[in-house]
């Protein structure tokens, strides 16, 4: 429906953690039909070749409502670190998924909430 | 160059999908209608026959097909548990067979998916070769169709750094994506 919708907001706006921080912030949504609606946290490569994910976490957000705003805590694993190198990417993200609908927020795990870099370029400062 | 900027990068060359030539979307499924859902794509490496193949599949789902795909790689004689699985587990008579690479399976192999097939709705392969079932289309590629696939993904620049390439790589447009993601990585001399 074109009225349907899910935002994803960290407390703060932050988007860059350290490893096994904890993540704190809220999932809204106007949705018609929901089901189910669940958090997750994953993994992702991009660049050249086979693409590689992983489910690392999810939160579920059990008897959704039609239009409503949930909170969710949940804590970084240790790694893999957000990289980013000539050949391969490796990024994290939060999902909140429902059904066919996705809303995703990128966000950075490494050790000083910086991506590594390893394609000679330390970008922006 | 980060690698998920690059303009080559894997997810934005899955993203193109395949460009008909010659043929329709509708003359396509009516053929293959005509041909009993049983039929095979053909063309060499690279040439877009798995592209295809899951664009035909994504629109035979919305026919009410159920569809059921497996890929074979390099090597793969035979089916195996999972693809098995995938395409045999729990048999409907709406089920559509999707074989990608069906030239890899050796002769017993692909003459049991025929015979276990016949209780599907259909099967359609890629090939590199013809004669495996009715060729349904050929998978050709151009210089054309290169350098419209190079100018969307990487812009005007682009076209120049894919000068040869088609030739290069004998119209395998996989490998030719893959050499100009090398080029603007950095990792590849022009």
């Amino acid at each position: 429906m074109n009225g349907d919708w899910i935002t994803l907001e960290t407390r703060d706006g932050s988007t860059a953690f350290e490893p096994g921080e904890e993540i704190e912030g809220t999932v809204s949504w106007q949705l018609a039909k929901v089901r189910e609606i669940e958090l997750r946290l994953i993994w992702f490569t991009a660049g050249k070749g086979e693409q590689d994910s992983r489910l690392v976490a999810t939160v579920p957000f059990p008897n959704p409502g039609e239009h409503e705003v949930r909170r969710f805590r949940l804590r970084l694993p240790d790694g893999p670190f957000s990289f980013s190198g000539k050949l391969i990417s490796l990024d994290w993200a939060l999902e909140a998924v429902a059904g066919s609908r996705a809303e995703r927020l990128p966000i950075t795990l490494a050790p000083g909430r910086r991506e590594i870099r390893l394609d000679g370029d330390a970008g922006p400062r | 160059m980060r690698a998920r900027d690059n303009p080559f990068a894997v997810h934005r060359v899955l993203a193109i999908r395949y460009r008909l030539s010659g043929v329709t979307w509708e003359e396509l499924l009516a053929r293959l209608a005509d041909l009993r859902f049983r039929a095979a794509l053909v063309g060499p490496h690279g040439h877009g026959k798995t592209t295809l193949l899951e664009d035909l599949g994504e629109r035979l789902g919305g026919h009410g097909f159920r569809v059921r795909p497996a890929t074979l790689h390099e090597g793969d004689r035979r089916l195996g548990p999972q693809r098995d699985s995938a395409l045999f587990r729990d048999p409907h008579p709406r089920d559509l067979l999707l074989v990608d690479g069906a030239e890899q399976l050796d002769r017993l192999a692909w003459w049991d998916l025929r015979r276990r097939s016949r209780a599907a709705a259909g099967l359609i392969v890629t090939s590199h070769r013809p004669g495996l079932l009715p060729t349904l289309h050929e998978c050709r590629t151009t210089p054309e169709l290169f350098e419209a696939i190079a100018r969307e993904l990487g812009g005007e620049e682009a076209l120049q750094a894919a000068t040869g390439l088609f030739a290069r790589h004998q119209g395998n447009l996989r490998d030719a994506l893959r050499e100009l993601y090398d080029r603007y990585a950095g990792v590849a001399k022009p």
